[in-house]
């Protein structure tokens, strides 16, 4: 009796050979690098983003999904990226800005004499 | 010693990264953009956050921002010669007004020294 294989089944047979085979040390050192290459790129790209402007930034945050803040390491790295020019023993950039009221202005090198604390945020 | 509040370009408006926390909380803000819709939210932001001392808003271009890094929030104290004595890492992980406290009481130390 011959039996027949349609070319479809020859390849899903093919398939399921290659799948149910146990895979190789090269197979694996291969998958090792291509996921380590995928991770760096990744860490390269969540870098980069850290250093954009606030809404740019912002952008590209809201299209991760929650798992994925779990493949980096967000603190450290945020840290890094929002480190800033300004030091402690800098002097602080002059800055002249109106009061939420709009009744008046600050102009910060105008309060020298006495210290002050700037609480930097917003609502959200 | 003065405080100021100095309000920022927002962290989570509703058209950008949006928390979860702020549709639970309320707090629903699209991303101001022009200095009168800032100073719209900034206004409220300083009423129900129940903000005691003054608030001052940055420009639209977050000059000041970009100048001190201050996104999307931080502390710093500056002493009497306009020199920074104390930044805090960046928020949120970073805004710990405890080291701030502690800043001040350094600072205060130092001063009483003078």
């Amino acid at each position: 009796m011959q039996i027949y294989y349609s070319p479809g089944v020859a390849i899903r047979n093919k398939l399921s050979k290659l799948l149910m085979r146990k895979p190789g040390k090269r197979t694996l050192s291969v998958l090792v690098i291509v996921l380590l290459l995928l991770w760096g790129g990744f860490l390269v790209f969540i870098g980069w983003a850290m250093r954009q402007p606030p809404e740019k930034f912002g952008r590209v945050m809201m299209h991760m999904p929650m798992p994925a803040f779990f493949l980096f390491p967000f603190e450290t790295m945020w840290t890094q990226a929002r480190a800033g020019s300004v030091q402690p023993g800098d002097a602080a950039p002059d800055f002249r800005l109106p009061t939420q009221d709009h009744q008046a202005e600050v102009e910060l090198s105008s309060l020298r004499g006495k210290p002050v604390v700037l609480v930097f945020g917003s609502y959200t | 010693m003065a405080f100021y509040a100095v309000y920022i370009v927002e962290a989570h408006p509703t058209d950008i990264w949006q928390m979860k926390s702020n549709i639970k909380d309320n707090i629903l803000f699209a991303n101001p953009k022009t200095d009168e819709e800032r100073a719209f939210v900034a206004g409220a932001c300083v009423r129900k956050l129940g903000i005691k001392f003054p608030a001052v808003i940055d420009g639209i271009d977050n000059h000041t921002e970009v100048a001190y890094t201050g996104w999307p929030d931080r502390l710093y104290l500056i002493d009497r010669d306009g020199k920074v004595v104390y930044k805090s890492k960046p928020g949120p992980f970073g805004f710990k007004p405890d080291q701030l406290g502690e800043a001040i009481k350094k600072l205060n130390l130092v001063e009483a020294a003078r």
